[in-house]
């Protein structure tokens, strides 16, 4: 596996708004790093230029020691999971599966066996083997996010990311999803970059926490750290003051309960 | 009769008789004024005959309709002598309109008047005289009685409304199917007659007349060379000009959309000679490409706008999963944004099919030799040229909309798809 750096990137659009500002952030080989904050901080864009969806307007964007600032996404060995799970509705799971195999190109082009190999493969450890002739809208919720995850993972991506993948899911799948993904990264131990706005989901799932606000990186650290030690204000408002108020909550509630 | 055990309350017994008018009466009311309007139809229609018995006779209907009409709203309770009156007027309709036919109905809408003339008043003899509406129209009627009344209202005029509009479907359909029937009719009748009754004799003389005739399969050739051309040349054009309009942010863009539908706004007719002064200076009159290049063009705009809406549908997510699944732009276009297109594409393409095939006045001005007509010209040089050929018009008609029809059937599913949803949601 791979890390990722970043280095001084600053995405500016065409109508002069700073979406990202100058952030420096390196991403450790097989680290988990979600990027948090409130939505407008620039978390998504940054995902998005490291898969190569946004043009970067400055600084420069590395993957293992190559500079990927201007390759396609698809030659960037990225795997990609998105909030609308965005699966082809055309095709049936096994083809939304194997379509991202079946376009490379050269030397890492996959022989058929390979491809079929690998289908079931992923299918059995997403818990989707049943349900490979089907289409994406005859499945439930869940199941259309793990044909996601699942198309995203059977490249074997140097880079895995995911972009607020689990926020159209209800709070117990979600849950669910949530222990499959850190189960799935512990497993095949692959770089990946999480983008979310939910405190919890990046205190549970994080080895390291980045925060950003209004395009500027404002702390990061393992999630317990940051929490500890807060930089700012800002911090300390989004996301200790954040947490507090939920255990404060359960506190309330239960202690209530004993009563 | 009517059972008083049931109804136990006397408080609203005022109430409910002032209330009560029978079901029947109330769907009278409503009935004839259509009846009175049906019978100035059938008075404008005789005019157009010229046939001054009947527009005599016609008036008197109009003249006993009205009082019949104004007399039901009168009616009530207590107004016996107006439910007699009622009753002895709808006779009077019933003796007109007997008198009115007496010599025979010629042709389908005289049947269709005499319906209207006489079972209206039937109608109204048949209600008037119920014992439910005699006993309230002379007034003896208890206060339970008009409760009972009341409740049985209910489902009666629940029927009637269903009656009611089960005859507004059947005239909807007859005015749709009657204008087929009758090509049908004429297109199956020996001769070329236009009247005569439906389906009295039989003969495939004019469909032999017409498929061993040269100049129709050349016709037909034609007309399929420009439709076909012109589907095949406006998808290439829409198709990548609808995504580039909906995908793509560039200059101009908008004007670009605006000026498409702009055109769009002038009549056929005004279009007419600056294209054929085109069409003369590029000397493409009478060749297929030069119709096919018109037609094209002329349904550029709505195709372009058509797919345009489509693509809009389209989720952004979907091209980007393929650009990271390693494809190009043009390949996310061919492999994901086209395949789940296809309805509308073959709405769009089944709608410039059958713009070029139905066209009549361009082909009519470009193409002037016989062997380059299409199908229309074709049609309608039957009438003028070699005598009023009316047998053969209408087989070659019957023959041509078939094509029509075929694709429609074929492309039902994906018209449904296509104009009702861009449901294409992960």
């Amino acid at each position: 596996m791979v890390n990722v750096s970043f280095r001084q990137v600053t995405k500016q659009y065409e109508n002069g708004f700073t979406a990202v500002n100058e952030l420096n952030l390196e991403i450790k080989d097989g680290e988990f790093l979600v990027l948090l904050g409130p939505s407008g901080c620039g978390k998504s864009t940054t995902l998005r230029m490291l898969a190569g969806l946004e043009d970067v307007t400055g600084g420069e964007i590395s993957i293992g020691d190559a500079k990927v600032n201007d390759l396609p996404p698809g030659a960037r060995g990225i795997g990609m999971v998105f909030q609308s799970y965005a699966l082809y509705p055309h095709m049936s799971v096994e083809d939304n599966l194997s379509f991202g195999l079946k376009m490379m190109k050269g030397e890492n082009r996959k022989s058929d066996e390979e491809i079929s190999n690998l289908i079931v493969e992923t299918a059995a450890m997403l818990g989707l083997s049943e349900e490979l002739q089907k289409k994406p809208k005859q499945l439930s919720g869940g199941q259309r996010q793990r044909v996601a995850l699942g198309r995203a993972l059977i490249k074997r991506p140097r880079v895995l990311l995911m972009d607020e993948p689990l926020s159209n899911l209800d709070a117990e799948l979600r849950q669910q999803m949530r222990t499959e993904i850190r189960r799935l990264h512990d497993d095949l131990g692959m770089t990946t970059v999480y983008v979310t706005h939910d405190q919890i989901e990046a205190m549970t799932l994080a080895d390291r926490i980045a925060i950003l606000n209004e395009g500027e990186l404002q702390q990061h650290g393992p999630p317990m750290e940051v929490y500890r030690n807060p930089q700012n204000q800002f911090i300390e408002g989004f996301l200790c003051a954040h947490l507090n108020e939920i255990v404060d909550t359960a506190n309330t509630l239960f202690g209530g309960e004993e009563e | 009769m009517i059972s008083t055990k049931t109804v136990a309350t006397e408080i609203h017994d005022d109430l409910a008789s002032r209330w009560y008018v029978p079901a029947e009466v109330e769907s009278l009311r409503k009935l004839y004024p259509i009846v009175v309007l049906i019978n100035f139809v059938s008075l404008g229609i005789f005019v157009l005959r010229n046939d001054s018995e009947s527009i005599f006779s016609s008036s008197m209907q109009i003249v006993v309709s009205i009082v019949i009409l104004f007399l039901l709203s009168k009616l009530d309770q207590g107004q016996r002598f107006i439910r007699d009156g009622v009753i002895a007027i709808s006779g009077l309709t019933i003796l007109l309109s007997v008198l009115q036919f007496s010599s025979g109905p010629q042709i389908i809408i005289d049947y269709w008047m005499m319906l209207w003339t006489t079972i209206p008043p039937l109608l109204v003899i048949y209600s008037v005289s119920k014992p439910i509406v005699t006993l309230w129209a002379s007034g003896n009627q208890t206060v339970r009685s008009a409760e009972l009344g009341l409740f049985r209202n209910r489902k009666v005029s629940r029927i009637h409304g269903m009656i009611f509009r089960h005859i507004a479907l059947l005239h909807a359909v007859g005015f749709v199917v009657l204008p087929i029937l009758w090509i049908i009719d004429v297109a199956v009748s020996p001769g070329n007659s236009l009247g005569g009754d439906f389906f009295d004799a039989m003969t495939l003389e004019h469909f032999n007349h017409i498929l061993s005739s040269e100049s129709f399969w050349i016709w037909t050739r034609n007309s399929i060379i420009v439709s076909v051309g012109t589907t095949l040349l406006g998808l290439a054009l829409a198709i990548p000009a609808g995504y580039a309009f909906s995908r793509f942010k560039f200059r101009g863009r908008d004007f670009a959309m605006f000026s498409f539908l702009l055109v769009q706004m002038f009549p056929g007719v005004i279009i007419l000679v600056p294209y054929f002064l085109v069409m003369k200076a590029l000397g493409l009159l009478n060749t297929s490409i030069g119709l096919i290049l018109a037609y094209s063009v002329t349904a550029l705009p709505l195709c372009v706008w058509m797919l345009k809406g489509f693509f809009d549908t389209v989720p952004k997510e979907l091209e980007e999963a393929a650009l990271v699944d390693g494809c190009n732009q043009n390949q996310v276009f061919w492999r994901i944004i086209l395949p789940l297109s296809l309805p509308a594409v073959a709405v769009t393409a089944l709608f410039s099919f059958l713009a070029a095939w139905n066209e009549f006045l361009l082909a009519l001005t470009f193409n002037t030799s016989e062997e380059m007509y299409t199908l229309p010209v074709g049609l309608a040089s039957l009438i003028s040229s070699t005598g009023q050929a009316w047998g053969d018009f209408a087989a070659a008609s019957l023959l041509v909309s078939l094509p029509v029809v075929v694709l429609f059937i074929a492309f039902q599913r994906f018209l449904i798809e296509g104009l009702s949803a861009g449901g294409v949601k992960g």
